[in-house]
């Protein structure tokens, strides 16, 4: 054991002196973990820019119902709202702004808004209310009294009177626009539709809704998207990590007969092996760490390893680094055994669904991922991490700890310790 | 008769289409410098890897201090210390880091600063091993060897590839090893290198060890005679005087060579030849490895190991 902590000492040191070694396990992992978070949704969502102009405009002041609108638009996270003056021809502001011309998004309040759409509410709500009266008539008369039937009629009659006074009106119309190749716009007009309707709602007297939606996580926590990628990014770092690091490191000690070297002293060649994994192992929780921590500073990711994701983490760099010391066991030339190494495991990263969501992927590209021991890794991690729910991942456990075993025998049988 | 440290009986490599080792058999005594010498390719590193036990013979045995090639190899293991062919250790390692470790791994109690000290390392022991010149790596590598105390030594081809001065560093170095006491077994294609160094050899061509004994009767049987060369003006009258004494005698543009099997003929045509007063140089060449070789092998072998 003596010899095995001090080759695992003297791996260690050659790593941390090497600027490759630190860039390829470092910082290559953090350069993409701070693309991926920032375009999978880590800091503040997205939001689009709405101008809206106003001609509902009275004495020189907006009309009350005007503001309203403006104002629940404005109250809408994800836009943002700015206003025009009524005074300025679209066309031309959106030819003079170049920045806008193929991604502005124009809301243009009609003039007699308010009153348009006072008018309409006040006869729709007539309108609501005379079917009432036929509605309830055509029911449940048979069940009416005389007398009730005939307040009825008579209260149906005074409403017809009323709508003669309310002045006739065909509603507002709103104009939305865009530039047909702006692909956001699509989502702009549907989030503004909705308020539309719900304004309509209110109009018509509708307060209370008969379907909500009520919008909640299967995740308990406080999570951001960075939260749920995490451990697929610790996963597909660490698969990296195994399979490139290791194979270049024994590739380059084999070559240049340093692995020769220690074969011929009384070290044993399962000392070596361990070395090799241990280092790998300790590696990959320098990696853990350093990407939590980095996470948690930039994108304020909560998650935490707990003592089961420890274990799968080690059980995974066992797996993957076994698989580093056999290609670099295998290939004799390092180019070759490197470029082995980057042919497994950038395929294997990308496929696996570690970066972005399974369900994104074609079915036959998920199959695909389902044969690879990434998938299970990360799943398994992400189970454990982020959904706090160590018992769905004993299938992970199951694969990757017999993967584990089979790659490092296999790697056992494979590193020559004679006829070098 | 010294005690022998290691003793070869017909050990045989066999590859798929080549025999890189044909029956080879030897012995190494105590306290001698060995060395086995020959072209590239002609089954040095070959016969060292398996003594080192880092290859396994197809036939053949050998006990390496007293102990069974096949059946006691962490033994042997334990008790040698070895620099391979272009040697390497961890580069990023200082050469205090790269030597300790070796220490660690034989689990003895390393006598760093004395090792160092002795190969002239000391001042170097903080420095990387990738910084250090070829002579030095080389060093490091000694040092790498020396540090389990082992009772003998296989160095493998331990100056190929360095620049002379290097080289010279290096002949110190082994000559060192001697005055401590320890046994080498050494390879090399440096003719020269052999001739200073060691006490026997071995000349192998091909997988066959041609012929073994110490260097100084490898040259007197083998060396092929004492040569007089005499250049300058005089050289009809300088070859007419050679012709008496021997057959061998060459011509070239402005120089005649004659050879001699002794060095009592030699001297008889050379006390003649200083007779002839001025205006010629004499040249006394003794034969030396380079020689043992050419007349054993029919070629010579260049710098870089090829024969030729």
């Amino acid at each position: 054991m003596r010899s095995v902590q001090s080759v695992f000492l003297a791996l260690m040191k050659e790593w941390m002196r090497s600027k490759t070694g630190i860039f390829f396990s470092f910082l290559f992992p953090l350069m993409l973990l701070l693309i991926f978070g920032t375009v999978f949704g880590g800091t503040g969502s997205t939001t689009y820019m709405l101008h809206v102009q106003n001609f509902d405009v009275k004495n020189g002041e907006a009309t009350e119902l005007s503001k309203i609108f403006i104002n629940v638009l404005d109250s809408i996270e994800i836009f943002e709202i700015k206003e025009l003056d009524p005074s300025i021809d679209v066309n031309t502001y959106v030819k003079e702004n170049p920045s806008f011309e193929y991604n502005y998004r124009i809301l243009i309040i009609p003039e007699g808004f308010e009153q348009n759409t006072q008018g309409k509410s006040m006869s729709m709500r007539i309108g609501v209310m005379t079917d009432t009266f036929t509605y309830i008539e055509e029911n449940f008369g048979s069940y009416m009294s005389e007398s009730d039937l005939q307040t009825m009629a008579e209260g149906r009659e005074e409403l017809n009177e009323w709508t003669k006074l309310v002045p006739p009106s065909e509603g507002s119309e709103l104009t939305f626009l865009a530039d047909e190749t702006d692909m956001s716009a699509m989502a702009v007009r549907s989030i503004l539709e909705s308020v539309v309707n719900a304004f309509n709602n209110q109009l018509i007297g509708v307060e209370e809704q008969t379907i909500t939606i009520t919008a909640e996580s299967l995740v308990e926590k406080n999570m951001t998207a960075t939260d749920y990628y995490l451990p697929g990014y610790i996963a597909a770092f660490i698969m990296t990590n195994g399979i490139m690091g290791a194979t270049s490191v024994i590739s380059e000690l084999r070559r240049n007969g340093t692995v020769k070297r220690l074969a011929a002293t009384p070290l044993p060649k399962s000392s070596w092996i361990l070395s090799n994994v241990l280092q790998q192992t300790v590696l990959a929780f320098m990696l853990t760490a350093v990407m939590i921590i980095f996470a948690r500073i930039i994108f304020g990711v909560s998650a935490l390893p707990n003592l089961y994701a420890l274990l799968l983490i080690f059980i995974g760099a066992v797996a993957f680094s076994s698989i580093g010391m056999i290609l670099g066991g295998v290939i004799k030339d390092v180019e070759a055994a490197n470029g082995a190494g980057s042919a497994i495991a950038f395929p294997m990263m990308f496929l696996s669904g570690a970066f972005w969501p399974l369900e994104m992927m074609p079915s036959y590209m998920q199959s695909i991922a389902k044969c690879l021991p990434l998938y299970y890794f990360h799943d398994g991690l992400r189970n454990i991490m982020i959904l706090d729910n160590p018992s769905q991942a004993y299938v992970p456990f199951l694969v990757m700890g017999v993967l584990a075993a089979v790659f490092i025998c296999i790697a056992t049988k494979i590193t020559k310790w004679k006829e070098l | 008769m010294p005690e022998k440290v290691v003793e070869v009986e017909n050990l045989v490599k066999q590859y798929k289409t080549v025999t890189a080792v044909d029956r080879v058999s030897f012995d190494i005594y105590k306290g001698e410098v060995f060395s086995l010498v020959g072209p590239n390719g002609a089954g040095k590193t070959t016969t060292v890897e398996i003594l080192e036990c880092l290859r396994t013979p197809t036939s053949g045995s050998a006990k390496v201090l007293g102990f069974d090639l096949l059946n006691e190899e962490m033994e042997i293991k334990k008790r040698i210390g070895i620099m391979p062919q272009e040697f390497n250790a961890f580069e990023r390692l200082t050469v205090k880091e790269n030597v300790e470790l070796i220490a660690k791994i034989y689990n003895v109690k390393p006598e760093t600063k004395q090792v160092l000290e002795d190969l002239g390392l000391w001042e170097a022991r903080n420095r990387q091993f990738h910084k250090l010149s070829g002579g030095m790596q080389r060093r490091v590598g000694v040092c790498m060897a020396l540090i389990s105390e082992p009772e003998l030594l296989f160095l493998d081809e331990p100056t190929t590839g360095l620049d002379p001065h290097a080289r010279r560093e290096c002949w110190e170095v082994i000559r060192t090893l001697k005055k401590m006491g320890k046994t080498v077994f050494l390879t090399s294609h440096y003719m020269d290198e052999v001739g200073q160094l060691s006490d026997r050899a071995g000349v192998i061509v091909n997988g066959k060890l041609i012929v073994t004994n110490t260097v100084h009767d490898l040259i007197s049987q083998h060396g092929g005679g004492i040569k007089v060369s005499v250049k300058g003006r005089k050289t009809k009258e300088a070859e007419k005087i050679l012709q008496q004494f021997t057959k061998n005698v060459f011509h070239d543009t402005d120089i005649v060579t004659g050879k001699f099997k002794t060095r009592q003929e030699a001297s008889k045509a050379l006390a003649q030849l200083y007779q002839m007063g001025d205006g010629y140089r004499i040249e006394i060449i003794e034969p030396n490895m380079d020689d043992v070789f050419a007349q054993l092998a029919g070629h010579r072998v260049d710098e870089r190991g090829e024969l030729i």
